[in-house]
């Protein structure tokens, strides 16, 4: 019977081999970066002198979960911006396979949603590769340590997404406990929705 | 001592309560008629009661796409659209049909591509299904829930008196069991801790007091499932895998294996009041019977593993309007194939592959199950089939493991299982079917088991795309048990020369339809349409050329069409335009 547990066993590790991934850390340093945005203008994180932190939304135009989020985005934008905890959402969906995450249409996107953040096109999709994005919705908090950004948090955005009533918001919770000198007492949390395929080169 | 038992309590006592919560069955939605409008797109549901919703992948819905009807002698036309942003393929599980329409493997829908397979519907009345087949990614696309039923009828069955009220009498029962994370998410795991019938955690579902039919899809990643009645109940196999038996077979158990699918009449006449639960008793299955492996932890461990469990809770009610209460005593004739008949007599290999032992094979880990001693590769086409000849083929396995093998393209007999004749209610038609642990159990010693069956391959002669035979656990299909055949035509017809590749389009430019003509008015055997930046629009199997190809919708801009001529199959490519 030991044998046939050792077959089965490794047999199960197989399936998982074929999928990349850039898996990120807690702390991991995040370098600078600048993203085209839908105004046709480019966005960089040195833009923003006074930026604390930064919330990274990894999203994208046609994932019916990421598309729950519209209004709870342009909420922490609201709310974090006069912080200086801006939101950045960026796009790193592969849009020459999948013409619906096109630039042209992340236009439509944020228009048609009235995004009042950065809509960002990861067009190589390196940012996102340096932040280890696996699926749209996926959040990271980076924060400004010894002039450089750290990642904080990793995640979901909060803990429901078809009911924003009854949701937890982990990410609120995380920005609070930064801007106030507190650590993140829950920095990860499940990253899941529409898988974010990486290009090879 | 003390301390573990009070930790023990909460959890027991919150455990009962929460299997003791039942949720009312799903049932999957209807589509009929011969024009098949099919939608995969990213999604997700609220599966598990509290909490986040699980991301899922759907047909036109949310999880399990939705149920077929389709009729015998009927041509269908499928229009497959992939929205979500992976490929897939959809395959026709148990048709009959030509390979290039077979959504197998080969078949690759690229995101945003609509794939136009059809075909006319020669089966006969059961219940199959549709699932995704792209290679390495089974596992990842049918745990989203991207599948559905699809129920063929046909003259005969409907001369029947069979209850089929559907949803009412005739119940559609996909099994599955799936592993949930924290914040509800799927784990892409061989089993789960959680039975799923049709989407819904803790079943249960209201039947009415008379006969009353349960179409059976086990659509699990690996699991069988030994089911029974909680209370030992009989029930009646009418149909198996590709049709109706000859007379219902009275059992008390069957197991049925992942694919595989059957159809039984439960009478529960005077039973209004009760309640009673479809159960798997898992319990009794040998440990190299998927599901009856004991493992606590580790990638198989489950909550489910060698446990009897409850897929269905049943509550019996009042009898309906018109009730079916009579057990039929015959169903068809069926006329078996003939042993005698049989060209040929294909040994196919089933085995556990070390990778030291096989030299020249690589594999995905350091060992996998293989068939003929190799693992799956596109290009490798092991049997070359007559058109219209009827096989055995015998497969013989020294797999430690069991392995519930399916094959596409035919039904087939099953002649023999370890040299014994198959029971009854395994005697008809079948696409799957389950070969055995080689005898003996693991170890140098104990001796192959061979399953024999039947079947004949009448048409679709194709030498370019071929049909797979494979183990239908999803995760021993990633990992490359497959093996191809070809049907081909006795004469060299196929590769006859009559060449003029040239084709043209018009109008062009186009707006709403273009016309593809080929030179000395030859059929296509595939067309596809490809954006300016390469991106797929459309797949178009054999597509009838004087019906046109509907292209409204399409943005302004310069299109490719690249035509396989059906004869020669050469391609060459051409432009048009859209404005």
């Amino acid at each position: 019977m030991i044998l046939n547990k050792i077959f089965l066993v490794v047999l199960s590790f197989a399936s998982t081999f074929f999928l990349t991934s850039f898996k990120s850390n807690i702390n991991d340093t995040i370098s600078d970066f600048s993203l085209l945005n839908t105004n046709n203008k480019y966005v960089s994180t040195l833009d923003y002198k006074k930026a604390k932190g930064f919330i990274v939304i990894f999203t994208c135009n046609h994932c019916p979960f990421a598309k729950l989020y519209t209004k709870r985005l342009n909420d922490l934008h609201k709310k974090y911006l006069k912080l200086n905890v801006p939101v950045l959402a960026i796009n790193a969906m592969d849009y020459l396979i999948y013409e619906d995450e096109s630039f042209e249409m992340m236009k439509a996107r944020a228009k048609k949603d009235k995004f009042s953040f950065p809509y960002l096109h990861d067009k190589n999709q390196e940012v996102a590769k340096q932040f280890g994005a696996e699926h749209t919705p996926t959040a990271f908090i980076i924060w400004k340590e010894d002039a450089k950004w750290r990642i904080k948090y990793s995640g979901s955005i909060d803990d429901n997404g078809e009911n924003p009533s009854i949701a937890v918001s982990f990410i609120s919770k995380a920005v609070d406990e930064l801007l106030h000198n507190k650590s993140v007492t829950e920095p990860v949390t499940e990253s899941f929705g529409c898988r974010i395929f990486y290009r090879e080169k | 001592m003390l301390n573990r038992i009070f930790l023990l309590t909460p959890f027991l006592i919150l455990n009962f309560i929460c299997i003791g919560q039942y949720n009312t069955m799903w049932i999957p939605d209807t589509l009929s008629g011969t024009k098949f409008n099919l939608v995969i797109k990213d999604t997700f549901a609220q599966i598990v009661n509290k909490g986040n919703q699980t991301i899922t992948g759907g047909i036109n819905g949310k999880f399990w796409g939705p149920t077929l009807f389709v009729n015998k002698g009927d041509e269908i036309q499928m229009k497959v659209t992939n929205k979500l942003n992976d490929s897939t393929t959809i395959h026709w599980h148990g048709m009959h049909l030509p390979a290039v329409m077979d959504g197998g493997p080969h078949q690759i829908i690229p995101p945003n591509t609509t794939w136009q397979p059809y075909w006319t519907v020669k089966n006969s009345a059961a219940t199959y299904w549709y699932h995704p087949h792209l290679h390495e990614m089974s596992v990842d696309q049918i745990t989203k829930g991207i599948g559905g039923l699809l129920i063929v009828r046909d003259e005969e069955e409907r001369s029947l008196s069979l209850p089929r009220s559907y949803g009412i009498d005739d119940i559609p029962i996909i099994l599955t069991d799936r592993d949930f994370t924290a914040a509800n998410q799927f784990r892409e795991v061989p089993y789960g801790d959680s039975v799923l019938t049709n989407m819904t955690l803790r079943a249960q579902y209201n039947l009415p007091g008379q006969i009353v039919r349960l179409r059976i899809l086990n659509a699990a990643i690996e699991r069988s499932y030994n089911l029974g009645f909680s209370n030992n109940k009989n029930f009646y196999v009418i149909a198996s895998d590709g049709g109706l038996l000859n007379a219902p077979v009275a059992v008390t158990k069957y197991l049925l294996h992942a694919g595989e699918r059957i159809e039984i009449l439960v009478d529960f006449t005077g039973q209004s009041g009760t309640s009673v639960d479809l159960k798997a008793f898992n319990s009794l299955l040998a440990n190299n019977v998927a599901g009856g492996e004991n493992f606590a932890n580790g990638p198989f461990g489950n909550y489910l593993g060698k446990k009897d469990f409850t897929v269905l809770h049943l509550n019996i009610g009042d009898q309906t309007t018109q009730p079916i209460t009579m057990m039929p005593t015959k169903l068809t004739t069926i006329k078996l194939l003939n042993p005698a008949d049989a060209a040929i007599t294909r040994k196919v290999t089933i085995s556990d592959s070390l990778a030291s032992l096989i030299p020249g094979v690589t594999i995905l880990g350091p060992n996998a199950f293989v068939i003929n001693h190799q693992l799956f590769k596109f290009d490798k086409i092991d049997y070359q089939v007559q058109k219209g000849s009827t096989e055995i083929w015998e497969i013989s396995s020294t797999s430690v493991f069991g392995h519930p093998f399916h094959i596409h393209d035919v039904e087939f007999n099953i002649l023999s299982i370890n040299g014994v004749a198959p029971p009854p209610a395994q005697s008809g038609w079948k696409d799957v079917v389950f070969i055995p642990g080689r005898m003996g159990g693991p170890g140098a010693g104990g001796s192959p088991s061979v399953v024999r069956f039947i079947a004949k391959f009448e048409d679709y002669a194709d030498a370019m795309y071929p049909f797979m035979f494979h183990c239908h656990i999803a995760l021993h299909e990633d990992e490359g048990m497959i093996g191809q055949f070809v049907v081909v035509n006795p004469s060299s017809v196929d590769r006859e020369p009559k060449e003029d590749p040239s084709f043209f389009i018009y109008p062009n430019p186009a707006s709403n339809r273009i016309f593809v003509k080929l030179a000395n008015d030859e059929s296509a055997y595939y067309i596809k349409l490809t954006d300016g930046l390469g991106r797929t629009i459309l797949l178009l199997p054999k597509p009838d050329l004087s019906k046109g190809i509907d292209i409204e919708g399409l943005s302004k801009g310069i299109y490719f069409l690249t035509v396989t001529k059906d004869s020669s199959k050469l391609t060459s490519t051409k432009t048009f335009v859209v404005e």
